[in-house]
């Protein structure tokens, strides 16, 4: 069992429903999060997912099995990739570790074995992300530090509940790039968005009431009309210039403002580390 | 006729506090307690007409089971305003769903009908409008409702969120149905008194 306080989140694509059935329930005893797929996703929906790790049984990927493990190994750094196979030879288990896979574990396989191979797997991954010093991030007046779960403003906490955190830190990540709302419900909230659902304006709100408070002179987040948002910190007097139109997205804030210009004058990003 | 008209104020009120309610929520949560009152106001006012109804020497402005009828109605909609609003606490919703708001629009609308139905009845005003405007809202909200429920199941929505909303799209649905329950009820009790 691992020590971590937060739950193992683990997506199985495998097609035997008794083994997924089996690994399930002794998944959810321990708290696991398990999403059980019974075809491939595209590498961005697992990110979306926010997982640990995904356990695949190479069987269901076909022939693209290899060019799949080499995208989630290249393209997910953070995700741990366990592969199971009924037969394979030597060169292929050796092939897929060297693409990505973090382990290779041959079937019929008990699912506690496949358990403790996650286990080690999520583990692993923890020691490696806790070596890696990535300093706080520096955007405008705002230090945003990944390893207290916080945002500051001259010293002083905004305060920010996980979820505000999570999304103030992928807009941040994403400097003067329009984000979908879809996009960020996914990759916030892990799951797809339903239609219809204002939880990303809410939360952008509530990120705004308390970016304002703190750094009032100002302005982060910026609105694109039916589309998302725009992390790009502006102080007052460059958002103030002739010409530049500041509308209101009706549905979604009182302080949310359509640039009219994409890339006005903007402050730069810095990391410390 | 007055705690009718009374009781279908506090429906209304209760309707279009609802509306308030999911517009800016969750900034204005707190209306879930209003609604609460509203409910309990309901309450006290639909026992108020059914003791009324049974005092000796009173005389019912049209038949006591329209009477009882339209009290129960009534108070549905309040009731069911009421528990839409419980259930944002205590499914612990974060955010509205634009689908929600369109319904307790429509809800807050049909409301304000019912009302105005009810008034044309005591003041012997034409009833008829106020009446096909219900039926009209609760079609809109069958429609509405419907399209909400089935946007639930696209693939890979959290199962949390389809059965929170499912749920409460439900709810809305039912108060906006009393609303027209209560239009049927008031279609009868005027023809029954030669009004129209």
């Amino acid at each position: 069992m691992t020590k971590s306080s937060a739950p193992i989140r683990l997506a199985v694509i495998d097609s035997d429903t008794g083994f997924v059935r089996v690994l399930a329930k002794r998944v959810e005893a321990m708290s696991w999060q398990l999403r059980a797929l019974d075809a491939p996703v595209p590498p961005h929906e697992l990110v979306a997912m926010r997982l640990n790790a995904v356990v695949v049984d190479v069987s269901m990927l076909g022939q693209r099995a290899w060019e799949y493990i080499e995208a989630i190994g290249e393209g997910i750094p953070g995700l741990g990739l366990i592969v199971c196979s009924v037969q394979s030879t030597v060169a292929q288990r050796v092939r897929g570790l060297r693409l990505g896979a973090d382990d290779w574990v041959s079937k019929p396989c008990h699912p506690e074995e496949v358990i403790a191979r996650v286990e080690a797997v999520v583990r692993r991954r923890k020691r490696a992300e806790a070596r890696v010093d990535r300093g706080p991030l520096v955007v405008g007046e705002l230090e945003i530090r990944v390893d207290q779960f916080q945002a500051f403003v001259g010293g002083h906490n905004l305060d920010l509940t996980r979820r505000e955190f999570e999304l103030l830190r992928l807009l941040a990540e994403s400097p003067a790039q329009v984000l979908q709302r879809e996009e960020i419900y996914q990759r916030v909230w892990g799951y797809a968005m339903a239609h219809g659902d204002r939880s990303v304006d809410v939360f952008v709100r509530k990120l705004r009431q308390k970016l304002e408070a703190t750094s009032p002179g100002w302005r982060y987040i910026h609105t694109h009309f039916g589309i998302g948002y725009r992390f790009q910190p502006e102080t007052d007097r460059s958002v103030e210039r002739p010409g530049e139109v500041a509308a209101e997205e009706p549905a979604a804030s009182s302080t949310d403002a359509e640039e009219a210009t994409p890339n006005g004058t903007g402050a730069g990003i810095a990391s410390r580390a | 006729m007055d705690l009718i008209q009374e009781a279908a104020g506090n429906a209304c009120r209760a309707t279009e506090t609802l509306d308030e309610l999911l517009a800016d929520y969750p900034d204005r949560r707190h209306l879930a307690r209003e609604i609460l009152k509203q409910e309990q106001n309901g309450d006290r006012i639909a026992h108020d007409i059914l003791h009324r109804l049974h005092e000796n020497g009173m005389a019912p402005p049209f038949a006591p089971t329209d009477i009882h009828a339209l009290t129960h109605a009534i108070d549905d909609i309040v009731d069911y305003s009421e528990q839409a609003a419980d259930s944002l606490g205590l499914y612990g919703v974060e955010a509205p769903m634009a689908q929600a708001q369109q319904l307790t629009a429509v809800l807050a609308e049909s409301g304000a009908s019912v009302l105005d139905a009810v008034t044309a009845l005591r003041d012997h005003s034409e009833i008829a409008p106020h009446l096909v405007r219900v039926r009209e809202l609760e079609s809109e909200g069958d429609r509405l409702s419907r399209e909400a429920i089935a946007s639930l199941f696209a693939k890979g929505i959290d199962p949390m969120v389809v059965i929170r909303w499912k749920d409460i799209f439900e709810v809305l649905e039912q108060a906006i149905d009393s609303c027209e329950t209560v239009a049927h009820i008031l279609e009868g009790i005027s023809l029954a008194n030669g009004r129209s």
